[in-house]
């Protein structure tokens, strides 16, 4: 083999070589002992927007504008690296001038060439999206146990207020199934339908187990979005409404109706809701306020802050309740979840 | 001098619950109110001997409330799924013991006389 041909050979290796590094995804670069640069590959270039001329032999703290050094990296290559063979996923976080500020894991090997100086490879991946997601992650998993908690809370809660009074073991059940029914329903709607959580759906389900036919009447009415914690709210109401037209109210007569139908006020940011009952026997108002009455009462003046009107008349009961809603309502519970997020970071 | 109880909960069937099981052991309840401006309203208007808070209220932090009683020095406590209200509310927090949910009536009598409110003897 002459010169020419072993010069030729060399050269192929090192273009197969250099080839096989640029194909690396994550930043890879070569230093001398003095931690100057000896080669880098395209990754390297195109992350730190540097080119090879600015890069090669220039010591390691000099590039771009002095963006490596580092105290943190100074350490690593100048006290740590020495002494190990390799360093992997060493952290460093800094303000890079045109990435902002990023977290990098730095990963170092020595090498040692047969009689040749020592070098130092180092890889460097840019952690910084990794571990934003990491951090949300646990923002949403302590957001989602919180949620967990107040539901197993509610229905603990449910249990024990559950009236036993005067009812067989067999009522008590029931009562306090039915509750706890509404109380899940609500939140498979809320949680199924992520963004838009019509109030339409929710009253329908919950509705349902008391509706033939044609007993329970529901308008087209404008749809809104609201948050899952008053939808949640809502549902439980409606579904004491219904049980109590049930028991003694519209709902336990054959002819009986119960019309439902809601309007949006937006000068005044409300939302109006209306049970009308007909059909059904004459009810006195203090038979009906019972538990469930109150419970009505005071999820509607106390959760959502609203108005609760009732009317006992021949025909029935007429309710109007009256709830503020925001404009910006669609939705606000996922920006709630992304503010934390956010400041999280 | 009564000895009154602040409570701050957002969710009206736990706060009821609570309620109850405070005055049964012989609070005056003041409250329960589910916003921050309810309870800012009732502090203004009646300092209470301490206070039980659930850290989120809808979309709001209790954080500005637990503020406004350090600074009055009425003691209080967290009643809260959270597991680190520090990190969730600030610095405010810190020391303050989270009687947690669902709450038990033991629990709330054991941390009750952790507190050290004026009128205790």
């Amino acid at each position: 083999m002459n010169i020419d041909d072993l010069y030729r050979q060399l050269r192929l290796g090192h273009v197969q070589a250099q080839g096989i590094v640029d194909t690396i995804s994550d930043p890879l670069v070569v230093l001398d002992t003095r931690l100057c640069v000896l080669s880098a590959n395209r990754s390297f270039f195109e992350t730190f927007n540097v080119d090879g001329f600015e890069t090669i032999g220039k010591p390691i703290y000099e590039l771009g504008k002095g963006q490596w050094d580092i105290p943190e990296l100074r350490k690593l290559l100048v006290e740590i690296i020495p002494r190990a063979t390799a360093i992997i996923d060493y952290e460093v976080e800094t303000e890079f001038p045109d990435l902002g500020r990023r977290t990098m894991l730095v990963t170092a090997r020595g090498l040692t060439h047969a009689g040749g100086p020592r070098s130092i490879l180092l890889t460097i991946k840019d952690a910084t999206e990794t571990i934003q997601q990491d951090i949300a992650k646990d923002i949403l998993y302590g957001e989602m146990r919180h949620r967990v908690r107040n539901l197993l809370t509610i229905a603990e809660v449910m249990a024990r207020t559950t009236s036993t009074e005067g009812r067989t073991a067999d009522q008590y059940r029931d009562t306090f199934l039915g509750r706890f029914r509404a109380l899940t329903q609500a939140h498979e709607i809320a949680l199924g339908e992520p963004g838009g959580l019509g109030l339409q759906r929710v009253i329908e389900c919950i509705l349902v187990p008391y509706a033939t036919a044609t007993s329970v009447v529901i308008d087209d009415s404008p749809e809104t979005d609201l948050e899952c914690a008053s939808l949640v709210t809502l549902s439980l109401v409606f579904h004491e409404l219904a049980t109590n037209a049930a028991k003694y109210g519209a709902l336990s007569a054959p002819e009986g109706r119960v019309h439902v139908w809601w309007e949006i006020n937006e000068a005044v940011e409300e939302l109006c809701l209306h049970w009308v009952e007909s059909g059904g026997p004459p009810v006195a108002p203090q038979v009906r306020n019972g538990q469930g009455s109150m419970l009505i009462a005071s999820s509607v003046e106390y959760t959502l802050a609203g108005q609760l009107k009732q009317r006992y008349l021949k025909e029935g009961l007429q309710l109007a309740l009256t709830i503020p809603i925001s404009k910006s309502s669609a939705g606000r519970e996922q920006g709630h979840a992304k503010d934390r997020a956010d400041s999280g970071r | 001098m009564q000895k009154t109880v602040l409570i701050v909960e957002d969710e009206v069937i736990i706060a009821m619950d609570m309620q109850a099981t405070l005055e049964s052991l012989g609070w005056i309840v003041i409250g329960p109110t589910p916003t921050v401006k309810g309870a800012m309203l009732l502090i203004d208007q009646e300092l209470p001997s301490l206070a039980i808070l659930d850290m989120n209220l809808g979309r709001d932090l209790v954080t500005p409330v637990a503020e406004a009683l350090k600074s009055r020095d009425v003691p209080f406590l967290v009643a809260s799924a959270c597991l680190d209200p520090v990190a969730l509310g600030g610095d405010v927090f810190i020391g303050i013991t989270n009687i947690g949910k669902p709450f038990n009536e033991q629990g709330v009598i054991a941390a009750l006389a952790t507190l050290d409110w004026p009128d205790q003897c």
